[in-house]
């Protein structure tokens, strides 16, 4: 049985739920006046503690992000809240922002003291631009109560946050695309660093995470690492906005624990397949993550671990349902027209695996392609696997060879000989 | 032709330099700050941004033509983006966008005759919960189908 | 910096520590393939070419992202990374014209050489539409693009951004629509514009001038240094030796030193090698007729005569060698000699890089040799001697005797005189830095260079 637990999307049933009055007496910014005296330090000790994970999609645990900002140093840091999500199948952080902005705010106003930031920056996606209002609103009603600006609380601690409006590119969603971008750049991610290091805006160190990873912050800070932890699983504790979407009966999203069963929460949450069609796959996070095929679905959890145990990623919890209607050349040559249109081109194995990929499968799609077609489609794939600056182009490999690989005869059936 | 800000605009630019360390963080901000003032983005606005982003002008072609949501032209009235992306394509889009060519006889990328719609074929728009979706301008228009995407147009002003 | 021990398959290399690994690789003469990194540019990471095998590393790693440490152990030649090499290779081919034949840059392309070196030949890419990009777009400055062989490296954009700053280009467009632009109505336009042309690893940048003029592979070519002011900019002199008929210099190209101009040099200095071709003076010539050898050094016998009084000047363009030539020869007949530098001087065209105001490139030369660089007070002068100074009116004299490169002045006894490219010499610029120039190609006509000259004039009786 599926437990109700509801830490991030509490609030979301109340009506007008998006607006100060209504949560300010259902605990919103309750945590500050408490928090805001204790050391900083007590804050990044209990996000670490509690095992909480990015939920942007890496899956990374916070805490670890968190410990490596400076401390009382002499140059600013910044906190930068990702809400970029453009990620097909994803639609979590629009449900935060639009139904519980004050909860967002919440968690960075916790977050930024704890890492010692003054100004907090929210990335959002420039086609949110009707949901961007909403939380403008959030933020202006949260200046007014003197939640944001200085001495907030009365606890002599300043911060400000500015909204900054995306253009229209899903690569801007990785994390360092994102700081170039906010910087006044082209959106492209920036090579690796060799060791543990935090991200750098404008030569200041900044900490980037997910709007769900910070609305997770105010639950824990106010109710302790180990209450965050009683839910999911030792590996992948607390809940996940996980989401619904494609040929299923109630999409939408649905809050649930860590480790619950793929299938008990599609059944519960979504009704089954759409139509009561046979179940063919589910993409599990988000159009990044490796398909799986009905049975590896009946025995996936919903946790990192499981999922990567068969071969596939948690990514952003956005399932997206593929009955016996869907037909994997229309899927394919989907997710590829995406990559291809939004690659930042800069790297070449990316540039043009994606441009090429998605050339081929079109010519899957039309019962053109040979054998060779399909093995020049692996072969790029094999290409665009770790040898480029993002992730973005392993992601691609990795959804090729899942599609490919577990769908093989309805993609063989269509070769011309 | 030329490019100036409007003195409204030139206030709002004022209070936007205090919310980052660099002028240069200024670009994405202007760059939406001309395109709700002209309608798109054109390219005498370029040096106007280079100026107060301190960055060169080229910075600022190069950055604007990486976001596809701006444009170097103008787009008609109603500006109809329509997701095509997988969640969306599950549940149908391909037969609204049919629809959609078809009642306007224009395809993705063109403007009607009179200025009053433009279609573009976009990608996820976040409402893959609530597909098939599509916006017009800032607008969300989700769950549709033909009869409801009949009576969306037919009600616009 | 202390250093470290490498093996590079298996031979052990010395580098700086943390040195960067593509630069340790290509200064030890390893041919590790790349076209993004540059040595005047540093890394970008963007075009992948570069992948090394790095022990311990799970995945190939690129050579122009990792600091060289203590025994760190590298390949190039594992066959994982043969094989990424070659496809990645393949990938910057696809939308690449297969068109070497007809290619400028044919036998100095990065990307013909790696095809050839990793086997691409059969690659197919049948069915695969190609993006068709832009195939001659002029630039503006001499520099012609095309985008389908262009791949987008950005050397060039980072050329115009980080050393010029004047920003003319810039990668436009996203994913498989990225490609090199200018701004809208404007034009690529800076004094060092040209370079790019040098950078661009592959045929995607070419030069208007030199198009289609000559193919690579026929050129000779030297070492030599630029005459358009004294900043002495070292260039390579690319020229052809055709069996017969006459020679000519096709262009000039930077050669590299850190200590004076880097990888560049400026366009002015450039295309300055059309000057070695056109309106050169080829004869001997008295009043208008071409005359011979003997016939003309016995003219000038008479013209210097015993008693006149004679000034010699000499252009600050020449050869240190020319200038003692002549500077012994001034004192020998007892003449002047003046080498005024006014006349070169050009605030125009300095700048804060290596363009310099000083338009000779041996005026520190006649400096350090002491020869006076004004002409100051009223000369009465019987005969004027010019070694191909520019502007040998300023002195009034009766007679006229001009040493010229190029057709000029109406003196009254013209000697054709060589160019720097066609015998060798020393010259010192700006900075007091000596450099040689070799010659490149033959004195052209019956043209000698200064100091030649010099040997065969006839001293006073
Ligand atoms: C191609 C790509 C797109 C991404 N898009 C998003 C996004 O839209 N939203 C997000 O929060 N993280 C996104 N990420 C992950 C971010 O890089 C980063 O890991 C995340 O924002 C960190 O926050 P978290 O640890 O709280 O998840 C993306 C990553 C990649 C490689
Ligand atoms: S992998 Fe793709 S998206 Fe990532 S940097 Fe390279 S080209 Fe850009
Ligand atoms: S034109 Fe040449 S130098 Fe410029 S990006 Fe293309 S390949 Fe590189
Ligand atoms: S800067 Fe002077 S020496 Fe250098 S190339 Fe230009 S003209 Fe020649
Ligand atoms: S797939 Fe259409 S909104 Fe996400
Ligand atoms: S030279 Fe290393 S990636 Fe281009």
């Amino acid at each position: 049985m599926i437990r109700d637990v509801r830490i991030v999307s509490s609030r979301f049933g109340l009506a007008n739920s998006h607006r100060l009055s209504t949560v300010l007496m259902r605990g919103a910014y309750d945590s500050l006046p408490i928090h805001l005296k204790r050391p900083p330090e007590q804050i990044v000790r209990a996000v670490d503690e509690s095992g909480l994970r990015g939920k942007g999609g890496g899956g990374a645990p916070a805490g670890e992000k968190w410990k490596l900002m400076p401390r009382n140093s002499d140059t600013p840091s910044y906190l930068v809240v990702n809400c970029d999500e453009s990620e097909p199948g994803t639609f979590k952080d629009r449900e935060i922002i639009t139904r519980d902005p004050h909860l967002l705010i919440e968690g960075m106003i916790l977050t930024s003291y704890a890492i010692g930031a003054n100004h907090a920056y929210i990335y959002i996606r420039g086609e949110y631009k009707s949901f961007e209002l909403i939380l403008r609103r959030a933020v202006d009603e949260a200046y007014e109560a003197g939640f944001l600006g200085r001495d907030i609380a009365g606890s002599g601690f300043d911060l400000d946050i500015t909204i900054h409006r995306g253009g229209g590119a899903y690569i801007c969603g990785e994390k360092s695309a994102l700081l170039e971008s906010l910087e006044g750049k082209r959106g492209h991610p920036r090579l690796k660093p060799k060791g543990k290091e935090p991200e750098w805006y404008f030569g200041a160190p900044a900490l980037v995470n997910n709007v769900e990873t910070i609305a997770s912050v105010p639950y824990i800070v106010m109710n302790g690492a180990r209450c965050y932890r009683q839910f999911g699983t030792a590996q992948s504790p607390g809940t996940l906005l996980f989401s619904l979407s494609g040929h299923i009966e109630r999409p939408g999203i649905y809050e649930a624990e860590f480790g619950v069963s793929m299938m008990e929460y599609i059944e519960r949450f979504g009704g089954g397949v759409k139509g009561k069609k046979k179940l063919k796959g589910v993409i599990p996070g988000g159009i990044s993550t490796p398909i799986l095929t009905a049975e590896e679905a009946a025995r996936a959890t919903l946790d990192y671990e499981s999922l990567r145990t068969l071969g596939s990623s948690l990514g952003t919890g956005g399932m997206i349902v593929l009955s016996s209607e869907a037909d994997m050349h229309g899927v394919l040559k989907n997710i590829l027209g995406f990559y291809r249109h939004e690659s930042c081109g800069q790297c070449t194995p990316c540039r043009e695996g994606t441009s090429w990929s998605d050339q081929i499968a079109s010519r899957m799609l039309r019962g053109e392609a040979t054998m060779k077609d399909l093995d020049k489609l692996l072969e790029l794939a094999d290409t665009m696997n770790g040898k480029t600056i993002c992730v973005f182009a392993p992601a691609v490999s990795g959804v090729i060879l899942s599609i490919i690989d577990k769908f093989r005869d309805e993609f063989t059936e269509r070769l011309r000989p | 032709m030329s490019f100036a800000f409007s003195p409204e605009n030139l206030g709002k630019i004022e209070k936007l330099r205090s919310r980052y360390p660099s002028p240069k963080a200024l670009t994405l901000p202007l760059l939406w700050l001309v395109q709700e003032q002209e309608g798109y983005i054109p390219g005498e606005a370029f040096d106007a941004i280079a100026e107060i982003t301190t960055w060169s002008p080229m910075d600022i072609y190069k950055s604007a033509s990486f976001y596809t949501m701006l444009r170097f032209e103008p787009a008609g009235k109603y500006h109809i983006k329509i997701c095509r992306s997988l969640s969306c394509t599950l549940c149908g889009q391909a037969m609204l966008y049919r629809h959609l060519r078809e009642k306007l006889g224009i395809k993705a990328g063109e403007t009607t005759a009179d200025g009053r719609f433009t279609i573009e074929r976009v990608e996820c728009l976040g409402s893959c919960g609530t597909a098939p979706a599509m916006q017009i301008n800032d607008i969300y228009y989700e769950e549709l189908n033909t009869l409801k995407l009949d009576t969306i147009l037919e009600n616009l002003p | 910096m202390s250093k470290v021990k490498i093996t590079v398959d298996g031979r052990v290399i010395e580098a700086d520590d943390g040195a960067l690994l593509i630069e340790v690789l290509l200064a030890n003469g390893v041919d590790i393939p790349h076209f993004c990194y540059h040595e005047a540019l540093g890394p970008d990471g963007n075009c992948r070419m570069c992948m090394v095998k790095l022990q311990g590393a799970k995945r190939p790693q690129i050579a122009c992202d990792t600091f060289v440490c203590d025994g760190m152990e590298v390949s190039l030649k594992d066959p994982e990374i043969r094989t990424t090499v070659q496809r990645i290779l393949e990938l910057e081919l696809i939308n690449h014209p297969i068109d070497c034949p007809t290619c400028d840059q044919a036998g100095e392309c990065r990307l013909q050489d790696y095809y050839m070196e990793y086997g691409l030949y059969d690659s197919s890419f049948e069915n695969y539409q190609k993006i068709h990009h832009a195939k001659h777009t002029d630039l503006g400055s001499n520099v012609m693009l095309d985008q389908e062989r262009c791949v987008l490296c950005a050397r060039c954009t980072r050329f115009t951004s980080n050393i010029t700053k004047t920003n003319e280009l810039g990668i436009i467009g996203r994913g498989d629509e990225a490609h090199v632009s200018t701004m809208p109505g404007k034009t690529l336009d800076n004094p060092y514009a040209m370079n790019i042309i040098d950078l661009c690893p592959v045929g995607a940048l070419t030069s208007r001038d030199f198009r289609f003029a000559r193919r690579v592979w026929f050129l000779g070519s030297a070492p030599s240094v630029c005459h358009g002011c004294d900043r002495g900019c070292n260039i390579t002199i690319d020229h052809d030796r055709p069996k017969n008929g006459t020679e000519t210099i096709y262009r000039f190209r930077p050669r590299k030193n850190e200590r004076i101009n880097g990888h560049f040099i400026c366009d002015a200095g450039r295309l300055s090698y059309r000057e070695h071709n056109e309106n050169r003076q080829l004869q001997i010539i008295r009043e208008g007729q071409s005359i011979g050898r003997e016939e003309a050094l016995e003219a000038f016998e008479q013209m210097i005569g015993s008693q006149k009084r004679i000034m010699i000047l000499a252009d600050a363009n020449l050869y240190n060698e020319d200038l003692r030539a002549i500077k012994w020869y001034a004192k020998e007949i007892g003449a002047l000699l003046f080498v005024p530098l006014e006349s070169y001087r050009d605030e125009s065209f300095g700048d804060d890089w290596l363009r310099s105001s000083m338009r000779a490139a041996n005026a520190r030369g006649v400096e350090n040799m002491g020869i006076n660089r004004e002409v100051s007070g009223g000369y009465d002068i019987d005969v004027l001697i010019n070694f191909n100074h520019p502007t040998p009116h300023m002195i009034a004299a009766g007679e006229f005797i001009e040493f010229q490169t190029h057709q000029s002045t109406n003196a009254d006894l013209i000697f054709p005189l060589a160019m720097f490219s066609e015998y060798g010499g020393t010259l010192t610029n700006r900075d007091n830095i000596t450099q040689d120039c070799m010659q490149a190609v033959n004195p052209s006509g019956m043209s000698l260079s200064a100091q030649e000259w010099v040997k065969l004039l006839p001293r006073r009786s």
